[in-house]
């Protein structure tokens, strides 16, 4: 086993111990990313190669300067008997939707592609404090807005590393590619709707989007302001644990941030479930899709693989001790992507606005006419498809002849939505479950570019996600299983807020039992390239 | 012809005086500093930056709501104002809207005439303010120094009814501002500016007409001109039986005249939403109570109660009251003094405003303290140093700060009330000046005024004026 596969906790026992040096560390993971990488995303990369197609293309920038300055602060730590901190010699990836100080920070647009940024986010620069080492931006959905990285202004885009003509998901689809094809140990990664567990579950691998309010925004380049949530990326518990240990806490620069004390995850993390509730709900089960025509909804059943992998779960859950609580009534689930599709592009449009070509960014070559014009040329050539998508609908619901209508309206779903987990979670409830049991998704990994598109069904890949960003309470997906065809299924944990601790503790238990499973003995192909 | 009334609302925008700005932790105030360089990412807008509330900007806005009477909110929102500007870096000015602060409120103007006014408050709300744009031929310069320093937002009601009750609102606001603290209010450097909203409306009618706003009528004098020309076209107009529009305009104080910036057809949808990186604004009854401890006694209440418990005229209370240090001094003095409160507000008024006007300080800058100056009155009120002496006094103790008494044993100042010495003095004057004594013989009894500044000038003031006066008389007459 190489360095670069190890996990980042044992990374960081190894630097500690000077059974390996940072710098080793940082050596694997770049030969990794040389083998197994491919060009990097960029801008009008012209047409795809064989090669290309080979390859999981998760960076946009390679940092490896930063990178190897910090391995060898790291290192020097280590060497003169200082604290190299909890990430010490940890290899990282940021998706480039975080600024980070002196590097570009493009959000995967064209509008950004020549920005860089002067300040550092704070969750970044936790890590770093940390001793993580920072490889580089990984691609991700233009601004986020997406879940396959397919509209990413930046291409190749990623593969994922399980078979690579199918999508990485998204929106941290970069994230989720690079810790999967082991290039790095963590990633961060942002949720809106789902784009951190989404990815992960698409990807094998672990992925948490803590409660609204836990980490800090500030640096985070915003899409919906009170649904985006950074959060971890990895491949195993532990390993989330550790990166969210670092990252959370209240911050100064965002108002939003909570002041409720960080709890010590990694301590918790062996309690095992005995005693847990861990609720099922049948609205988990299904999907309700809208006509196109009509708007009417008819239900599906999610994939009997995908059942089937949660209900093994349960099993499995039930036998270290957990209560299995069934049929826990989730009747508002069904609207979260309706309501999700006004407000988050409400604030989407609005977050958008800077972006005019004045400041910093991409600026028109072609010469305006005026002041508006100047505007218009600007963000119609910086802009990708999905921003003008967001931009024109969320200008649509927010007018104020429409906004009672639809955005008002869709606050209220959003505090139905809300009401329906605080019952759950109800410690005096009817059905009281200290976590909720889901899949993640309702399909594996699809193939690139079969629904690329199609964005109304794009976004309903997000349905059984979504909820937990309408009512701010944290969500882990976990890798539960592979399908027939050999991609990832996740199944997905929520539960109340700031209960991180209780998801990771379950999950937790899960791994150990599943440990031997033949499923989890199983490589992604770029393991073999 | 049909008589018009005009109809006056006023929108200020307040700059408060605090030390950093509403969302970040540049200094507030650039006046000095060259453009864009009291930024950061934050009041720049850059991407992934988020707002932090400075709790100074509420508090300060919670003594000016309270100030003008209005009710504070228990909780409060800010939301954001959709627009695009390029001296608006984010797009969107984050500012309140349909929960602000407080609510309601009113300022009464007591106008020269003597009828007092009372204006409504229609909305008071805090707001980061935008940039600056400075057109340079065919360049527009865009200074951000000025993005995110704090503001209060302040509309009235229509309720103002001329040129001068609109000119008398802002003298009175701006009085108010710098009185509780919150404002520098000072017009020329933009803590005060104002738009003005204008119609007409034959008087007696009750219905509001379509209005024309001016843009940036930033001088008292400039709110009186540009009211009282917009005012003369609408009737003009209505006389030439046209419509009135609801232009925007614009008044070019230097050339005295309004211009037209656009036609106003259609409102612009800013479309509000709540800002989502701030949190609702809770004001707690004890935040409250603990902010407002510190509103002081406001300058009408305080006019009021000069003119009712030292007797002042209006006049000199509304002076005295004209700023908060002056009134603090005057009272401090009166106290100190024990004394006609009338006499220490003539010597204020007539001597120690002099001093403070010439040389630009506050009367808490003066080193004649309230308690010196009543010194100098007991001295006087006592004979012990003439009139003169007293407010020659002032100069003295404000130079060297030393106590009145001191100066008057140091310098020998006391007034001599010896009837011998001053009777050698006069007839001293009287043996040197035979033709004056002669005419005033001869019936010029004006000279009287002459002969007594001969005696004080020979005993460098420190004789007693009504004793000379009485011994040059005696001697004169008897001769
Ligand atoms: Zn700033």
């Amino acid at each position: 086993m190489e360095l670069c596969d190890l996990s980042a906790y044992e990374i960081a026992q190894h630097v500690r111990s000077q059974k390996a040096t940072a710098v080793q560390v940082l050596e694997s993971c770049l030969e990794r990313i040389q083998k197994v990488d491919g060009r990097p995303g960029a801008l009008d990369a012209g047409e795809l190669t064989a090669e290309d197609r080979l390859r999981v293309h998760a960076f946009i920038t390679l940092t490896e300067e930063r990178a190897r300055a910090q391995a060898e602060e790291v290192d020097r730590k280590v060497a003169a008997g200082e604290d190299p901190g909890l990430l010490a010699g940890v290899p990282v990836s940021i998706k480039d939707i975080f600024c980070v100080q002196g590097t570009p920070s493009t959000a995967a647009s064209r509008i950004l592609a020549n920005f860089v940024s002067p300040y550092t986010a704070t969750s970044v620069a936790r890590m770093e404090e940390q001793g993580a080492l920072v490889l580089g931006k990984v691609n991700l959905d233009e601004f986020t807005y997406g879940s396959s990285n397919e509209s990413s202004a930046f291409q190749p885009c990623p593969r994922n590393p399980w078979n690579l003509n199918h999508v990485v998901g998204g929106s941290s689809g970069g994230s989720a590619a690079s810790v999967a094809a082991g290039e790095v140990a963590l990633s961060l990664g942002t949720d809106t709707a789902g784009s951190i567990r989404q990815p992960a579950a698409f990807c094998g691998v672990v992925g948490l989007k803590p409660t609204y309010g836990r980490v800090s925004r500030y640096g985070l380049i915003a899409f919906g302001s009170s649904l985006d949530c950074p959060g971890p990326m990895a491949r195993d518990v532990t390993d989330a644990a550790m990166m969210l240990q670092t990252i959370a806490g209240p911050d100064p620069k965002d108002a939003t941030s909570a002041t409720v004390p960080v709890p010590d995850y990694i301590e918790a993390l062996e309690e095992g479930v005995q005693g847990l509730r861990i609720g099922l709900s049948p609205d988990y089960f299904r999907i309700a899709i809208p006509d196109a025509r009509t708007g009417k909804y008819h239900t599906e059943p999610v994939p009997a693989e995908f059942e089937q992998a949660v209900l093994r779960a349960a099993q499995v859950l039930a036998e270290m001790g957990a209560e299995i609580i069934e049929d826990v009534p989730m009747p508002n689930a069904r609207y979260g992507i309706p309501a999700y599709f006004v407000i988050s592009r409400v604030e989407a449009a609005s977050n958008l606005h800077r972006f005019d070509g004045v400041k910093y960014g991409y600026r028109t070559q072609r010469t305006p006419a005026d002041l508006r014009d100047l505007y218009r040329k600007t963000r119609a050539e910086g802009f990708g498809l999905q921003p003008k998508l967001r931009i024109l609908m969320g200008m649509y619901v927010s007018a104020a002849q429409y906004s009672e209508q639809y955005y008002q309206r869709a606050l209220r779903v959003r505090t139905l939505i809300r009401r329906d987990f605080d019952q759950a979670f109800d410690p005096d409830g009817a059905v009281y479950v200290d976590a909720l049991l889901t899949p993640t998704t309702p399909t594996p990994a699809f193939p690139l570019e079969a629904v690329y598109g199609d964005s109304v069904m794009m976004q309903y890949a997000d349905q059984l996600t979504v909820p937990a960003n309408h009512a701010g309470i944290p969500g882990v997906s976990l890798p539960g299983g592979l399908t027939a065809e050999g991609l990832p299924i996740g199944i997905q944990l929520l539960g109340p807020d700031f209960r991180e601790d209780t998801l990771l503790r379950i999950g937790r238990a899960y791994e150990v039992a599943t440990q031997d499973d033949p499923w989890r003995q199983e490589e992604p192909q770029s393991a073999h390239l | 012809m049909t008589d018009y009334e005009i109809v006056i609302g006023l929108e200020t925008h307040i700059q408060l005086n605090t030390t950093t700005k509403i969302f970040c932790s540049c200094k507030a105030d650039s006046w000095f500093d060259p453009p864009n360089t009291n930024i950061c990412p934050v009041c720049t807008g850059l991407p992934g930056v988020l707002p932090v509330l400075n709790q100074a900007v509420v508090e300060k806005g919670m003594l000016l709501a309270a100030a003008m009477h209005a009710e504070i909110q228990p909780v409060s929102y800010f939301d954001r104002k959709n627009y695009f500007y390029p001296d608006l870096p984010k797009g969107f000015q984050i500012s309140q809207y349909d929960r602000s602060l407080a609510r309601g409120g009113y300022l009464d103007l007591p106008m020269p005439s003597g009828y007092v006014r009372r204006v409504s408050i229609h909305k008071l709300h805090m707001e980061e303010d935008a940039g600056k744009t400075k057109n340079a031929g065919r360049e527009r310069l865009i200074d951000f120094n000025r993005c995110g320093v704090p503001l209060v937002e302040m509309v009235t009601g229509p309720d103002l009814r001329s040129a001068d009750e609109a000119a008398q609102y802002l003298i009175r606001l701006r009085q108010l501002l710098r009185w509780i603290g919150v404002s520098e209010a000072d017009m020329e450097k933009g803590h005060l500016r104002c738009d003005a909203n204008v119609s007409i409306r034959p008087r007696g009618a009750d219905y509001l007409n379509p209005k024309t706003e001016i843009k940036n009528v930033n001088s008292i004098e400039a709110v009186r001109d540009a009211i009282e020309h917009e005012a003369a076209r609408q009737i003009r107009e209505v006389e030439a039986g046209n419509r009135i529009e609801a232009w925007t305009l614009e008044w070019d104080e230097d050339a005295g005249v309004l211009r037209k910036m656009r036609s106003k057809e259609t409102e612009a949808d800013y479309r509000y939403f709540r800002e989502p990186d701030l949190l609702s604004l809770p004001i707690t009854d004890e935040w409250k109570e603990r902010v407002l401890a510190g509103l002081p006694e406001l300058p009408l209440e305080r006019r009021a109660r000069f003119m009712q418990a030292y007797g002042l005229p209006e006049y000199d209370a509304d002076i005295l009251t004209g700023e908060r240090n002056l009134s603090d001094y005057f009272e401090a003095a009166v106290q100190a003094y024990g004394g006609d409160p009338k006499r220490v507000s003539n010597w204020l008024m007539n001597d120690l405003l002099r001093m403070l006007n010439d040389t630009g300080r506050t009367a808490d800058q003066l080193k004649v303290t309230p308690q010196y100056l009543a010194e100098i009155l007991k001295l006087v009120d006592a004979n012990t140093v003439n009139t003169s002496t007293g407010k020659a006094l002032l100069a003295k103790v404000d130079q060297s700060g030393k106590a009145p008494r001191a100066i008057v044993e140091e310098e020998g100042l006391a007034q001599v009330s010896d009837d011998s010495a001053i009777r050698a003095v006069v007839q001293e004057v009287l043996n040197e000046s035979p033709k004056e004594v002669e005419s005033y013989r001869a019936g010029k009894v004006t000279l009287m005024g002459w002969f007594v500044g001969q005696v004080m000038k020979k005993m460098r003031g420190k004789a007693d004026p009504s004793l000379a006066r009485g011994i040059l008389e005696e001697l004169l007459g008897g001769g």
